[in-house]
């Protein structure tokens, strides 16, 4: 409720006394939308016509609203909320949902989680209200409409009971509707009939409160992928050390690679996350060509990620927690993995993954033979970690020896690029050309080979008169006039590849 | 100082004269072996062109670095089909093509189609593309290192960035596997290098015809090799052996086959 405020407070390098409203226009009128305690203690609320609070208070401190810096900020407490649990969802505009199942002994029970949450936001200089009960709908009316902390299991219907309507997230218009029959506390809608009620506000009211009271599941919709398998480590001590954060991932890939064994499963992606002191989380992700799961290979890729960072792991103060997920997981025999010994396959898979991790993914490619008759999507480079057994170039062989297909060239140029070229017979060779300022002259050409463009798409271009040209001092080009002369006013002349 | 250290069996005799020649070739032997710094020959690979095969002491030396440098910017493409028509000799297994990202975008991306007319079968290529020339011989070196691959071509666009100290380091990684690592050059390089043999590549005409280009044609110069002399040759391509062959030394056949010459009549079958 005070994310605004707080974001501008923390910002600030000096403290100022003075109450502080975030405004923003609706509708015609610039109102508060967001106030800090000072500015609630005189009476202000969200809402209220900037041009009112001023008249009331002159002394306001306004800073204009800023809604995607509170979202980059809420983001960034999410992140850092990863620690308590990796299921949890963002409540815009300035909620987080945290599922905690099964994971509040780790600090020691709900209250100590509550307590040492609250703590560490207040550390950080936010004014938290957090709630935990057993359905979202109770945790969310009780943090923000109740007074906050522990709803028992089985209690929902008194904790809500006595909270306004609002607090079962219903639309404005609906809050509106049943406080005008008098119906304003979730309390007097608890026992009402329910047909009646449903056939005069929707059944969405009864859809919430059933949720609310834990009658119906409310599913909750993750803001990162739920790892498959997680290994984590907090530290007393935070590190900062390069060597250290590796040793760290060998140690967390030794903690995970009996759980991928016991399901005979190998990690295809795996995800480093640390955790800043100051609040902040890195990410690092790696991909793998195979399944893997022995720690000193999970070891040598991030040795590899880690060098080739843009902007090197900043450790600020030190991270206090590591965590190592695997995001994809395959199933992998036990031959995959090698039994001591390794094959040559797995080693050039192994050189392509690190390779991939230092240099990126999209650099490492192979290439593939796909079933097109345009010169440059006749063959694609693909990552080569995408693996393809059959890359299609037998299919290939068998179309060239076919058709008898004329030579093509050796290197091909990414975009073809345009000649100023010149020829004596309207659909014939060219006699010279320009290319990259250099004056090349033609004295022998194989052509034409017509190559229709892909006249089916609206983006297809002209058909393709391609030549193979030698040049006066044996440079061998790969040149083609986009469109026919007695078609096309003008044809244009361009160079696509060479030879050797 | 060096020491040589004769084995038993040869060891000099003062009454036998005929030892003599079984000394020397020891003796050579062992200083080929230091000079190759202690690593084993790994032997060689044949071009298939006699003299330039006997030029390089029986083919190119496996587990070392060979330089082949373009004549200009303009013969990259001779030059690459020459690596390629080197590295797929070398050896079976996969072959590793990496590029400087600029590399890519002047002398264009290699061609699945292209390179299966020429040598190399499409599925045994990983192209690498790199940003720097740093990353270049980064990924080269650690490429070496690898079992699987067969060869290794780097491509760089200035030879100045492949110094004396970069040279060294991969010949060494070349040399503690039997993988062949090729330079790719975009321009001859005149700085010192370790390099077992340096090449220069441009692109002659070939025997045109009135059906336009025949099989290409390249011109190299040997100008450094470790081994013995350096010398200069042209090449053609074999299209059917897929392999170079040494171009007859005239572009051009000075006068047309004599059909009605009987030993030609014969050979046609009349």
């Amino acid at each position: 409720m005070r994310l605004s405020t707080d974001r501008i407070a923390r910002q600030r390098s000096a403290p100022d006394p003075r109450p502080l409203v975030v405004t923003g226009k609706r509708g015609n009128v610039e109102r508060l939308t967001a106030i800090d305690t000072a500015a609630a203690q005189l009476g202000l609320t969200p809402g209220l016509a900037l041009a009112e609070a001023r008249a009331r208070y002159p002394d306001l401190a306004v800073v204009a609203e800023h809604s995607a810096d509170d979202r980059r900020l809420l983001d960034g407490i999410a992140d850092w909320c990863q620690r308590y649990t990796p299921l949890l969802a963002i409540d815009p505009p300035d909620g987080l949902l945290l599922d905690i199942a099964g994971c509040a002994h780790l600090y020691g029970g709900e209250e100590s989680l509550l307590a040492d949450l609250i703590a560490r936001m207040a550390a950080f200089g936010f004014a938290t209200r957090a709630a935990i009960a057993s359905t979202i709908g109770a945790a969310f009316a009780t943090a923000r409409f109740g007074p906050a902390g522990i709803v028992a299991p089985g209690e929902e219907r008194i904790a809500l009971a006595p909270l306004p309507m609002a607090a079962l997230r219903l639309p404005e218009e609906t809050v509106a509707a049943l406080r005008r029959v008098g119906l304003k506390r979730v309390g007097d809608i608890l026992d009402l009939p329910r047909a009646p009620l449903a056939a005069r506000f929707g059944d969405h009211v009864l859809r919430q409160l059933a949720r609310a009271l834990g009658a119906e599941r409310e599913p909750l919709n993750p803001l990162l992928p739920i790892a498959a398998y997680v290994a984590e480590q907090p530290f007393a001590e935070p590190i900062g050390r390069e060597d250290d954060v590796l040793r760290v991932i060998e140690r967390l890939a030794a903690r995970l690679k009996p759980m991928l064994e016991r399901r005979g499963e190998g990690a295809r992606r795996i995800e480093l996350a640390l955790f800043r002191t100051d609040g902040a989380v890195r990410r690092i992700a790696v991909a793998t060509s195979r399944p893997v799961r022995e720690p000193p290979d999970v070891r040598a890729l991030y040795v590899e990620r880690l060098a080739s960072l843009a902007d090197a792991l900043d450790p600020g103060f030190g991270f206090d927690l590591a965590r190592l997920s695997v995001i994809t997981a395959e199933p992998c025999s036990p031959e995959q993995i090698g039994l001591g010994e390794s094959s040559e396959d797995a080693d050039l898979d192994r050189l392509i993954d690190r390779l991939s991790a230092r240099l990126g993914a999209r650099r490492v490619t192979r290439l593939i033979a796909n079933d097109s008759h345009i010169p440059e999507l006749a063959a694609a480079a693909v990552p080569a970690q995408a693996g393809t057994a059959d890359a299609g170039w037998a299919a290939f062989r068998r179309f060239r020896a076919q058709v008898e297909l004329s030579p093509r060239p050796l290197r091909l140029l990414a975009k073809p690029e345009p000649i100023e070229a010149i020829a004596t017979i309207p659909d014939g060779p060219p006699v010279r050309f320009r290319w990259r300022r250099a004056l090349h002259e033609v004295i022998a050409a194989d052509g034409p080979e017509r190559i229709e463009g892909a006249w089916w798409s609206e983006a297809g271009g002209p058909a393709r008169d391609y030549f193979r040209v030698e040049d006066k001092t044996g440079h061998r080009f790969w040149v083609f006039r986009a469109g026919l002369y007695h078609s096309t006013a003008q044809p244009q002349w361009f160079l696509h590849g060479t030879f050797a | 100082m060096v020491v040589v250290r004769l084995p038993a069996s040869v060891s000099p005799s003062p009454t036998s004269r005929g030892g003599d020649e079984g000394v020397l070739r020891a003796l050579k032997h062992s200083i080929r072996s230091l000079e190759a710094g202690g690593m084993v020959d790994a032997g060689a690979i044949p071009l298939g062109v006699t003299p330039i095969d006997a030029t390089l002491g029986g083919g190119l030396a496996r587990a070392a670095v060979h330089e082949i440098a373009a004549a200009g910017e303009s013969a990259m493409a001779a030059a690459s089909g020459f690596v390629l028509a080197l590295a797929c000799r070398a050896h079976p297994r996969a072959v590793l093509w990496i590029v400087e990202d600029m590399g890519l975008v002047e002398n264009g991306a290699p061609y699945g189609p292209g390179l299966d007319d020429f040598a190399l079968a499409p599925e045994r290529l990983v192209t690498i593309a790199a940003a720097k020339p740093r990353d270049v011989l980064c990924a080269v070196e650690e490429a070496l290192r690898c079992r699987a691959v067969g060869a290794v071509i780097g491509e760089i666009r200035s030879a100045d960035r492949f110094d004396l100290l970069a040279s060294r380091r991969l010949s060494l990684a070349a040399g503690s596997r039997d993988v062949c690592a090729f330079l790719l050059l975009a321009a001859p390089g005149t700085d010192a290098s370790v390099a077992a043999t340096r090449w220069i590549v441009a692109p002659v005409p070939s025997r045109t015809s009135a059906t336009g280009p025949g099989p290409p044609r390249l011109c190299v110069h040997l100008t450094r090799n470790r081994r013995g002399p350096v010398g200069s040759w042209n090449l053609e391509w074999n299209g059917v052996e897929r392999r170079f062959d040494l171009a007859p030394s005239l572009s051009q056949p000075v006068a047309h086959a004599a059909f009605d010459r009987p030993h030609r009549a014969a050979a046609l079958g009349a």
